[in-house]
């Protein structure tokens, strides 16, 4: 019984009262379910325009005033986008700093669960420890898992430079050193790839049988399996997980500021400067929404924080676009509902 | 996932491969698990540290020693009176519970909207709900910011909540992905029995996707129990109502506490989800494994 | 099901509810006015208890004003309470360069008026402190105890290197932190004779600026780091003496360091043989570590201003009424007795060491003598003692100009003037942009 819209079945013919007691059934009908949807899709709806389109378009009209929460904003045009794209000196470490993060940290973190996906789906006993085991990091708050992190590298007193000692090797800096804060970083999230490993783990072991071992039978290697056979079939969950890790790139705020203040307030509190150690060391670890929170809500210069997020959501609709498109080529929706 | 009856594949009787090719997948095999038991230790190495660094004195935890000497044991009840612990697990639990509990509400008429009823829009309504899902948070942060301050209700940790009886576009998404695998046969069943839509949904539907909305449940809850970026935003600036992640992350500063006691809070953070991990495992995996597989 | 969750609902809202009023900030009762005064000083230190405790005298010694106090704020706090409309009646800061902020927006209102009405003359406050309390004509904030600071010695690691006398210069300081480093037999530092990072702990570009006689802006308020050739001396001194220690080996050092304002602080944990330090430590060290043999001085200068030896930099505590509270004229009885009152201002300088300010208690009977603090003191009303431009990006800019020393330290600028020059445009912009968006 489909709800679709009146009027398909109106070649009946019928005689006229009749008729017109169907259509105004059908047309009541069609009211009720109208109303129903409404009702089911209300809160949606609400939520859509209040917490998502309003906000959009003030975004937009904000970042052509001078906003700072005190005074009504103040129409001055192009003025923030100016800024932003010639003065300010932070402005392109940060876009580039989250392209970083996007093309480095989360491919490996992606290959990462998949490896370790690969060996637990290979693996016959104790399975079940495994994947707990590797699962998880990935339940501690980014928080508290950013402090652990932190301490843990600390180049003078951590337990990981003293083991390194130990074997003499000098350890790097980690999170004072800015050349190494955002591989820091990375491998504090490749710690939590559990959800991920999961994931690819169930589409691992969801691929078709019978694909491998025709395969086998044709004569292919591992390598070729894995290549024809393997990543084909997961290729859906790869796309997923990459979206996802794509999202979570451009949004990436809680690790880079903790870590950034943590790190820096190991030895340098001075009283209250706590605007300085955003980005430490030396703007390495300086995201995009980092910076637009230090501009919106310590310096609350709201408008040109405003400006930001719309630079913002150009550059994300753009990558998921791009992303979406070349995904065509190569995922393989074989028989899952789209 | 209904599995069609196949008659027995023609089976084809593996005999025993030969030794050579036993041997090589023998050593595979524990090249395999030798890099497994690698990568857990690996893994399991930074909450070994953390342990051992919350049960550090003060000294120790600032020198390079891994092993405390003596076990400081009652640095997990200094950590209770260094800090409102118990206040911003308060806190915490209360956002976390309304948040899941609004989640559920409103995400489970718009997911059957969406999945089983057509109208005109459905689909654009969708491809909404998923543009809404890419779109970080920091993009509309400012004006929403304006919004609630101009409502009075920041310091407050309702303009987190409140966001979240409106409609998730996660859990919009996924519910909707698994409505979608209900076969039709049960709705009509219900519907022939006179149900109206309602009820269809509230005891038909419900009652099958219960997997899909633990889940939901389950995501939520752990979601809005580490979130951070928008508590920080709102409540920042009020520490009565700070949550764990924002008390564990001013944990230094609030009073100069050293690293030891810092570490025992990050680990007390951490364990309830932990726990709460090894009560619902089974729920977790098919969780997790839900979202990949239908999204 | 449903049943629950309205109950549930319900708990919650009634949760909440009680949370909000236990953290209200006035209870409508009968009798004193309630006021809440949020303040920086830390629970986790003596210094919120002595404030505390003053303040119940305070609020003992009359009885139509009774004052809750809050501590740990931070300026981000303020601002954004003041943004919300949910600020306290009077608030307090350890910032002052965010006067520029407070004053120009006028989140903190003009005190000007109130000061007339009670007849408070501005010669009650010494002129640095007039000078940090006020901007673009507005008084919206009133200082409440001030900051300096100065040189802090270990005197038992000076005898040991056989060191008569705290040095007054810049080459007699570099001299003697070279000869008080001791380091590990791998190189690496055990304990430095001073650690000159900018940006560890009260290491900020305004402080060492003092002691190299610099000047900030011209007078047409434009910012003139690349001209003023101070700044470039004291650059250039600065990353030599970094490169003597090793980059590396001082970032690896200072890693593992205790907190500033714990009992592991690095100076009175003997980490760093001197410091440069606020006036306060002598408190904290009183508090914490009592048996520390140290001395004070005035922070050493540039050889070539040697008039210069004596003063130090000064900024302090401000107080002030944020606009939009509902008891404004009982919140100014609270700020004038807690800026003018001589008692009070002694006491207080005595618990915490901070320096009094109205010239009144400056000289105040009241005040414990000790003479570490006399150094501060002296320092204080040393009249080259200044602070630094009041702009109106408040301490953005200051941060601006600490990022670029973080990246000269770092060795990432290869041309300091060009540099510099890139710096002063910068700094100007972003005054531009914080005043209303226009850029130069």
């Amino acid at each position: 019984m489909s709800l679709s819209s009146a009027g398909d079945a109106g070649a009946l013919v019928a005689p006229a009262s009749v008729s017109l007691d169907r259509t105004k059934t059908r047309r009541r009908a069609a009211w009720r379910r109208r109303r129903l949807v409404l009702l089911l899709m209300s809160p949606w709806i609400i939520g859509f325009s209040v917490f998502f389109g309003y906000p959009l378009a003030m975004s937009v009209y904000l970042s052509f005033t001078h906003y700072d929460l005190l005074s009504p904003p103040r129409w001055i045009g192009f003025a923030n986008y100016h800024y932003l794209f010639n003065v300010d000196p932070q402005v392109w470490t940060a876009v580039k700093n989250t392209l970083w993060f996007i093309a480095i940290a989360v491919p490996l973190q992606v290959l990462f669960a998949f490896g370790i996906a690969l060996m637990l789906a290979r693996a016959r006993r104790g399975v079940g420890v495994f994947r707990t085991i590797f699962y998880l990091p990935a339940l501690a708050p980014p928080v508290a898992a950013t402090l652990g992190f932190v301490y843990i590298l600390n180049p003078a007193t951590g337990p990981v430079n003293t083991i390194l000692g130990h074997l003499g090797i000098e350890g790097p800096l980690w999170f004072q050193d800015p050349a190494w804060s955002k591989p820091s970083l990375t491998l504090l999230a490749m710690w939590g790839v559990g959800n991920t490993m999961i994931i690819f783990l169930a589409a691992i072991l969801d691929a078709p049988r019978q694909l491998y071992e025709s395969a086998e039978l044709d004569g292919a290697g591992p390598l070729q399996r894995m290549r024809w056979v393997t990543l084909p079939s997961i290729s859906p969950v790869i796309l997923f997980a990459v979206i996802l890790g794509v999202i979570g790139g451009l949004q990436y705020f809680t690790q880079a500021y903790v870590a950034a203040g943590v790190a820096a307030g190991q030895a340098s509190q001075a009283a209250d400067v706590s605007a300085v150690n955003l980005g430490y060391p030396l703007d390495s670890t300086l995201f995009y929404p980092v910076l637009l929170y230090e501009h919106g809500f310590t310096d609350f210069q709201m408008g040109y924080a405003s400006a930001l997020a719309v630079l913002l959501l150009g550059v994300s609709f753009a990558v998921t676009l791009v992303i979406v498109v070349n995904s065509r080529k190569w995922v393989h929706y074989g028989g899952m509902a789209r | 996932m209904t599995t069609v009856d196949t008659p027995a594949p023609a089976t084809f009787v593996r005999r025993k491969p030969p030794a050579r090719v036993r041997r090589r997948r023998f050593l595979l095999s524990v090249a395999n698990h030798s890099l497994l038991i690698a990568a857990s230790v690996a893994f399991l190495l930074p909450f070994f540290f953390i342990v051992m660094t919350s049960l550090m004195t003060n000294d120790q935890a600032l020198s390079p020693k891994i092993w405390p000497h003596p076990f400081a044991w009652h640095n997990y009840v200094d950590v209770f009176t260094k800090a409102p612990l118990w206040r911003w697990t308060l806190n915490t639990l209360l956002y976390s519970t309304l948040a899941t509990l609004g989640v559920l509400v409103s995400s489970i008429p718009v997911a059957y909207a969406l999945a089983r009823l057509r109208w005109r829009g459905s689909q654009i309504a969708f491809m909404l709900v998923l543009i809404a899902l890419m779109l970080p948070p920091q993009v509309t942060v400012v004006p929403l910011y304006v919004m609630w301050a101009k409502l009075g209700l920041v310091g407050t940790l309702w303009p987190v909540i409140i966001p979240n009886w409106l409609g998730d576009a996660f859990s919009i998404f996924l519910l909707r992905q698994f409505f979608l695998t209900i076969p039709e046969e049960y709705l009509d069943a219900a519907r022939v029995d006179g149900c109206g839509e309602l009820r269809v949904l509230f005891t038909v539907v419900v009652r099958l996707a219960k997997p899909a909305i633990a889940a939901v449940a389950l995501f939520s809850f752990l979601y809005t129990f580490n979130d951070f970026f928008l508590p920080l935003l709102y409540v920042g600036e009020n520490s009565n109502n700070w949550v764990l992640s924002i008390g564990l992350s001013e944990f230094r500063s609030l009073h100069q506490v050293e690293w030891n006691l810092t570490m025992a809070a990050t680990l007390l953070v951490m364990a309830p989800v932990i726990i709460l991990f090894f009560l619902a495992q089974k729920a977790f995996v098919e969780g997790v494994t839900l979202t990949g597989v239908k999204g | 099901m449903r049943r629950m969750a309205v109950i549930l609902a319900l708990l919650a809202a009634v949760a909440i509810g009680a949370y909000s009023a236990a953290g209200a900030v006035a209870s409508r009762t009968a009798g004193p006015t309630n006021l809440t005064i949020w303040v920086g000083w830390s629970a986790g230190t003596h210094e919120l208890k002595v404030f505390k405790s003053l303040v119940d005298e305070y609020n003992a010694s009359q009885k139509a004003i009774h004052v809750n106090v809050v501590g740990d704020i931070v300026d981000t706090k303020i601002v954004a309470a003041i943004r919300s409309g949910t600020a306290p009646d009077i608030v307090s800061s350890f910032n002052s360069y965010n006067v520029g902020n407070y004053c120009g927006t006028g989140g903190w209102i003009d005190l000007a008026p109130y000061l007339k009405k009670d007849k408070i003359s501005p010669s009650t406050f010494p002129a640095a402190t007039r000078y940090y309390t006020q901007y673009g004509g507005t008084q919206c904030a009133l200082p409440l105890l001030a900051d300096d600071y100065g040189l802090y010695y270990n005197t038992a690691m000076f005898k040991k290197a056989g060191i008569a006398h705290p040095p007054r210069t810049i080459s007699e300081l570099t001299a003697d932190a070279k000869k008080l480093t001791v380091r590990n037999p791998d190189g690496s530092i055990k304990v430095a004779g001073l650690d000159p990072f900018i940006g560890f702990y009260e290491n900020v570009p305004e402080r060492w600026g003092q002691q190299f006689g610099v000047q900030w802006l011209d007078k047409t308020g434009h910012s003139i780091l690349s001209k003023d050739p101070s700044w470039t001396k004291l650059f250039t001194w600065q990353k030599s003496l970094i490169d003597w220690y090793g980059y590396k080996n001082l970032v690896k050092f200072q890693a593992g360091l205790g907190d500033e304002f714990s009992a592991s602080n690095a100076f009175e944990a003997g980490k760093v043989a001197m410091n440069l330090d606020g006036e306060w430590r002598v408190a904290f060290i009183a508090d914490e570590k009592p048996s520390l043999g140290y001395g004070t001085a005035p922070m050493s200068v540039d050889d070539a201003k040697p008039s210069l030896y004596g003063s130090g930099y000064i900024n302090g505590t401000i107080i002030g009424i944020p606009k939009g509270g509902k008891h404004q004229d009982q919140a100014w009885q609270v700020v004038k007795y807690l800026t003018t009152n001589t008692h009070f201002l002694a006491e207080f300088s005595n618990g915490i060491r901070n320096v009094p300010t109205t010239t009144a208690s400056l000289k105040s009977p009241e005040i414990k003598p000790d003479k570490h603090f006399a150094t501060f003191l002296t320092i204080f009303g040393n009249p080259k003692s200044w602070t630094s431009p009041i702009t109106a990006s408040g301490v953005a800019y200051t941060n601006l100009v600490q990022n670029f020393f973080t990246k000269w330290q770092a060795g990432q600028v290869s041309d300091l003037h060009a540099g510099l020059v890139q710096l002063d445009k910068q700094l100007d912009a972003q005054v531009a942009q914080a005043k209303g968006g226009g850029v130069p």
